[in-house]
Formats: C-alpha cells, sequence, structure tokens
C-alpha cells in the first residue's frame, strides 16, 4: 500500500512538475511579449489618459496621422490629427465604450501594432514605420479578407473621424456650415 | 427639465417604491403605456435608463449629441460587426433623434401577422383609432414641397426621371427651423415626440418618471411577475441608490434589444426558445450621387420624401427595399464614405455637392437578442443571401435614381468601393461585393423579439401584449412585432402600445 501511494505520489509530482514548467514558461513568455509589446512608448508630458494605455495612445496618434492625412501637404488651412487632438478624443471615447467592445479595440490595436505590419511585408511595429509603409499596413487592413480586421479597421477610422471632423477648424475644407444655433453670419465656410 | 421626472443623482438613498405598475422605457411604446396608465387613475412610474434632455442641451454637434442620445454613444454593433445599430437612450427613447417619419403598419402586414402568426383583434380596422388617435396627439402631416430640401428634391427629380413610385412623407412636427439636425435631437422644440407630448401628458396625469435609472431585473416567481430591481445612477453614470420597485404589472418598453435583454437576465420562463428571436432590423446602405451643384443635404428637413419603386409588403415578394434620403454631418459622413488619408480628404471636399439615398431592406433574417456575461445585450444577425439580393437591388436603384437626378458620379462604399458615372457602368458592376463587411451598414428600427400571437410555440406574449407565461408582464415597444414591417416603426409602436393599453390597465386593476 506505502509503495502504492508512494508511486502515484511520484507520477502526481512530475505531473505537476511538468505543468508547472509548461506554466511558468507561458507566463515568462507572456510576460516577455507583454514586456516587449508594451516599452517605448511615450505620451506626451502632462498628457493623462482615462481609458488607453500609453501603448495604444501611441498606436492610435500614428494611425490618426495616416487616416486623417492632408491633400494637401504644407497646407496650413489644413489641421492635422494632433492639431484637433485625435488621440485624446479617442480615448475619450473608448471610456465610453462597454467593456467586451473596449476588449475588443484594445486586441485590434495589440494586432494593428505588431501583427499587421508583418502580413504586409514588414518586420518593425506599425508605431515605427514610415508614413508611407503605414498607409501600406492600414490600406492591407481596409482589404483584408478577413471580416473582423474590416471591422476593426473601420471602427478605428470611425473613431478618428469623431476626433477630427468635430472640430470647427476642418468644416472649412468640407464646406460644412456647423450647428445652426451656434453659426456666425456667413458660416464656417 | 420635464417637471414630475427625477433624475438618477435626485435619489438621495434606497429607495421601495409600491405601485400598480412600472413602465421599464419611455420611449413611443413606454411613454403611451405610462400616460394611459395614469389616466386610469393607476399608481403608474416609469424607469429609464438614459438622461432627460432638454432642447438647451442639444447643441447640434455629433460628437456631443452621439454619447448623449444614443446606446453605446452610438456604437452598438451587432456580434460580427457588420452592423451599426443606432437606438436611443433617455426619456423619449429613439422619438428623441428620430428624423419624425409617420407611416402606419402596412395593412398587408397586419394581415400577415393575423393570418400566420395568429395575432388576434389588430386587423387594419382594429388599429385604425389608435392611430388616428397618435397622429392627432403628435400633429402628424404631411410635409409640404416647398420644405424639402435639395437632397430629398433629388430623390423626387430621380423618381420622375425613372417614373418610378414616390411621394411625400408624413411627420410630427410643428414650427420646424429647417435646420436639418433632427437626427442629433431638436433645439427647437419642434418634435412632437415622447419626450415633448407624451411623457409631460403622463405626469399631468400622476405619472412619475425617473431617469439615469437602470432596471437590473425583473422579479418574478415563475408564473407572476411582482417588479423590478434598479440602480439609480449618476450625472458620471456610475450607481448611486438601489430601486426596488414592487409592482404587479411590469410593462417592457426599452426596445426590441433592450427588453429581451432584461427578460434573459432576469430568468423569465421561456419554454419553447422563442424569447429574443426574431430580430429584424431593415437594414440598410448608402449610395452616394456627386452634383456639380451645391447640395448641402444637411440643411433642412432630413428625410421629406421616399421611393417605394422597389417595396412591397406582400408576403413572399421579391421587392422589400425602401428608399429614402439618408444625409449624415461631417462625423457620418466621414465614417461612411471609402477610404482614408488624402484620398478621402480629397473626397471630403464634396461633400456639400453629395445627394446621399439610403437602401433599407424589409428583412426577412431572423437574427436574435442573447446577453453576454455581464447581461448586456449582443445582437445575433446573420443577414441571408436574399436579402443581401434586396440590399444590392437597393444600392442598385439608389445609384439609378441619382444618376437621372443629374450626378455626376455615384460612390457606393463597398470594399472595394464602386464608383460609376453611367448606367451602363452600373449594369456592369458586380453586385457580389454588396455584402455585409464589405458595405458599411446600419440598422435603426430593431423589432420582432418578444413576438406577439396566440401560439407560445411561436411567440412570447399574447395578443394582448401579455406574456405567455408570466402573469402581468407585458410588452409595449418594437418586440412585438412577428415580422419587419417595411418602414419607419415610431408610429406603429405608439399605435400598438395605445392599442393594447386597455388589456394593461385591466390586469393592473387586478382583473
Amino acid at each position: 500500500m506505502m509503495r502504492a501511494a508512494s508511486d502515484r505520489t511520484g507520477r502526481i509530482s512530475r505531473r505537476r512538475a511538468l505543468g508547472a514548467g509548461a506554466a511558468l514558461a507561458l507566463v515568462l513568455a507572456g510576460a516577455t511579449v507583454a514586456a516587449v509589446r508594451t516599452r517605448g512608448y511615450a505620451v506626451p508630458p502632462g498628457r493623462r489618459l482615462v481609458a488607453l494605455t500609453p501603448w495604444q495612445f501611441v498606436v492610435v496618434r500614428s494611425a490618426a496621422r495616416r487616416i486623417a492625412a492632408p491633400d494637401r501637404e504644407g497646407d496650413p488651412s489644413i489641421p492635422s490629427a494632433d492639431d484637433t487632438d485625435v488621440p485624446g478624443s479617442i480615448d475619450l471615447w473608448v471610456s465610453r465604450m462597454h467593456g467586451r467592445v473596449r476588449r475588443d479595440f484594445g486586441r485590434f490595436l495589440a494586432y494593428l501594432e505588431h501583427v499587421a505590419p508583418v502580413g504586409a511585408g514588414f518586420a518593425s511595429r506599425f508605431t515605427r514605420l514610415s508614413p508611407a509603409d503605414q498607409d501600406a499596413v492600414l490600406a492591407a487592413l481596409e482589404q483584408s479578407p478577413h471580416d473582423r480586421l474590416r471591422a476593426g479597421f473601420e471602427g478605428l477610422k470611425s473613431l478618428v473621424f469623431i476626433g477630427y471632423y468635430r472640430d470647427v477648424r476642418t468644416w472649412k475644407l468640407a464646406r460644412y456650415d456647423g450647428p445652426l444655433l451656434a453659426r456666425p453670419l456667413g458660416g464656417w465656410r | 427639465m420635464i417637471a414630475g421626472v427625477v433624475r438618477g443623482r435626485e435619489v438621495t438613498g434606497d429607495l421601495v417604491l409600491e405601485v400598480d405598475a412600472v413602465v421599464v422605457g419611455t420611449g413611443a411604446g413606454g411613454s403611451v403605456a405610462l400616460r394611459e396608465l395614469a389616466r386610469a387613475g393607476l399608481n403608474v412610474v416609469a424607469l429609464e435608463e438614459g438622461p432627460c434632455s432638454t432642447s438647451g442641451e442639444l447643441t447640434q454637434r455629433e460628437d456631443e449629441m452621439l454619447p448623449l442620445l444614443f446606446q453605446d454613444a452610438g456604437a452598438r454593433m451587432t456580434q460580427d460587426l457588420a452592423i451599426r445599430v443606432l437606438q436611443g437612450r433617455g426619456v423619449g427613447g429613439s422619438t428623441v433623434h428620430n428624423t419624425n417619419l409617420c407611416k402606419r403598419t402596412p395593412d398587408e402586414i397586419l394581415d400577415l401577422w393575423a393570418r400566420r402568426y395568429g395575432v388576434l383583434g389588430a386587423a387594419p380596422g382594429d388599429l385604425r383609432p389608435a392611430f388616428e388617435a397618435i397622429e392627432r396627439d403628435l400633429s402628424v402631416s404631411e410635409i409640404d414641397a416647398p420644405m424639402r430640401n435639395a437632397n430629398n428634391d433629388a430623390l423626387r427629380a430621380g423618381c420622375e426621371a425613372l417614373g418610378w413610385r414616390g411621394g411625400p412623407l408624413k411627420h410630427n412636427r410643428v414650427g420646424c427651423q429647417q435646420s436639418g439636425f433632427c437626427e442629433l435631437g431638436c433645439a427647437y422644440d419642434a418634435k412632437q415626440n415622447a419626450l415633448k407630448i407624451v411623457v409631460p401628458q403622463a405626469v399631468i396625469a400622476g405619472a412619475r418618471v425617473y431617469s439615469d435609472v437602470t432596471v437590473l431585473r425583473l422579479s418574478h416567481d415563475g408564473a407572476r411577475v411582482t417588479g423590478v430591481h434598479a440602480e439609480a445612477r449618476d450625472a458620471a453614470g456610475l450607481p448611486r441608490a438601489r430601486v426596488e420597485v414592487l409592482a404587479p404589472v411590469v410593462v417592457l418598453a426599452a426596445s426590441a434589444v433592450g427588453s429581451p435583454a432584461l427578460a434573459r437576465r432576469s430568468g423569465v420562463p421561456d419554454p419553447y426558445g422563442q424569447l429574443g428571436r426574431g430580430l429584424r432590423m431593415h437594414p440598410g446602405a448608402i449610395a452616394a450621387g456627386r452634383f456639380d451643384r451645391e447640395i448641402a443635404g444637411w440643411r433642412g428637413i432630413p428625410q421629406s420624401y421616399e421611393c417605394t419603386e422597389h417595396l412591397s409588403h406582400e408576403e413572399g415578394s421579391d421587392e422589400r427595399v425602401w428608399i429614402v434620403p439618408a444625409f449624415a454631418h461631417p462625423i457620418g459622413a466621414a465614417a461612411t464614405l471609402p477610404g482614408f488619408g488624402a484620398a478621402h480628404m480629397a473626397g471630403m471636399r464634396a461633400y456639400s455637392n453629395l445627394a446621399v439615398l439610403t437602401a433599407m431592406v424589409h428583412d426577412e433574417t431572423s437574427g436574435e437578442v442573447a446577453v453576454d456575461d455581464d447581461g448586456g445585450p449582443v445582437l445575433r444577425y446573420a443577414m441571408s443571401e436574399a436579402d443581401r439580393r434586396q440590399l444590392a437591388k437597393g444600392l442598385v436603384a439608389c445609384a439609378r435614381l441619382l444618376l437621372a437626378a443629374g450626378a455626376r458620379e455615384v460612390t457606393i462604399p463597398a470594399v472595394p468601393a464602386l464608383r460609376v458615372r453611367t448606367v451602363a457602368e452600373l449594369e456592369r458592376l458586380d453586385l457580389a461585393v454588396i455584402r455585409p463587411h464589405s458595405v458599411p451598414m446600419t440598422a435603426v428600427h430593431p423589432m420582432g423579439t418578444m413576438r406577439m400571437g396566440e401560439d407560445p410555440h411561436k411567440s412570447v406574449v399574447r395578443s394582448t401584449g401579455e406574456h405567455h407565461q408570466l402573469r402581468g408582464l407585458f410588452v409595449a415597444d418594437g418586440s412585438l412585432f412577428p415580422t419587419s414591417i417595411g418602414g419607419p416603426p415610431q408610429i406603429s409602436i405608439y399605435a400598438f402600445a395605445l392599442h393594447l393599453a386597455p388589456h394593461v390597465v385591466e390586469r393592473a386593476r387586478g382583473r
């Protein structure tokens, strides 16, 4: 009886040891990936984030600059995504999202930063690519054969344009009058 | 602020209310049920999840109104992320942000519900008094031709050029300033809606209304409903106090998404697996025509004309598309137009020259409202191939209308974007790309998730609106509809709530 118990105990111990080893390896791998994924991202001094993490903020900022890129380079009348604080707007908007949607959005940003560039033939994070290469990654997502990736891109695009076209300075390029309640004589156009 | 409406932030401590009836939701259906119960002399209270907005808070800015007036700040989606579902929240529900269209439930649909779904007492003749009464309450009238803006006039011109069936719509507005901001709430109080008309009538009749109060679950013993458990929220949306309402009658009017979600997370009996099933939405997509002249479609009444050339309400019809103008303000337009970056901005420069039409499908697809682990609604809706073909047909029809009206180019924002300049080019299009996830789709008319009928194997509530298994639980919103109705549902929801109100009153009186 004692021997049987000892054998059984030994088998369990080995299994446990193997399981613990595998779990430890997973944890270490996860921690490494997390550390790599989230290091090297800095938000501007004084920026207080409501919902996004620093690395998410930086990814959003890079994407917003391309999605709302000007059609006339150097035209000072066109505000940039940074001028209109699109990333700040997205941070606020994400804070209002249902928890499930917010998690999905975070996963999409991780995909955009780390996986989508590889899929488009680049060996670098999205945020470290040139603007032209970032455009190629975004275009690949927009045209992706995978429905959820296209939906993720459309969601990000919508958030960028909420932030961009809420700004009075952008209305002129669209020849939009703005709210009648606050419309100055002659409109914003 | 409507006198008599208590905001969640004003609830100072936990609250227990004992009433004859409690109404969950204050949109078209809830407001009418509330009013009729109050007018019958009953002690009734309504709980509304969203805020009670005044016209002074309606700023005509998309970025501010989306979070104020819409569920999930306008970002509610089907589970597969294919369709954006715009639904209102707040006192008045979707009647606060809708475009005021008033069309009765078509007779063919009412006949179908009687014939196919066993709905009793809701034939066209039975409903007529309710339609007439609510149309009087809301001052429904036809929109005069001089009030038609350039976007709507493009649709009219297209219909006339092609010889297609079309005509003016009716609406519920008085003193309209034609500002064009209807879908962001009326800053001029011209909408004769639940917020302005019906809820105040209910309050005058003695009803109490609590805004910013989320109903967490219904209480019941498996055979009778006994009330609701809710949570009052402060200005930041954080829980502030518990609210318990003890009532022998509960009226669910939280929309065809909110009502079944609440019922499901409350463990309402569902022996035949019908609860939440049957979701219809009128999914739609748009086509944008670029004109040489300015359209400025954001100015004036957004929807005053319709095209019904491809719309029949007969069962089994292959003509199931309703076409109306659908102009958006810059954020909505930018999100819908194809592409990004410099090319997108170049496209936005043509914004003021665009006329936009939407094709909505009178859908046969049967979706479902389930709940996630947090109790929130999950909308499952996989568009059928037959409905997809209707959508494609509708978008082609929109393009034909726009070209006939003089558009230089028409864009259907699919992936890849479809652009045509002539009918010949239109006829060569590969319509297979018009499908969910390829075209941005929006739905604004969820319905059908707690269907009425006499057969409990096929429906959730009786023809009286009362739940088959749970005495005292009534439904008074678009959940009731056994099928799509193929048109704007607000008047149908108001009218059904009014038509069924005597049954609710009778039960609340203990009979």
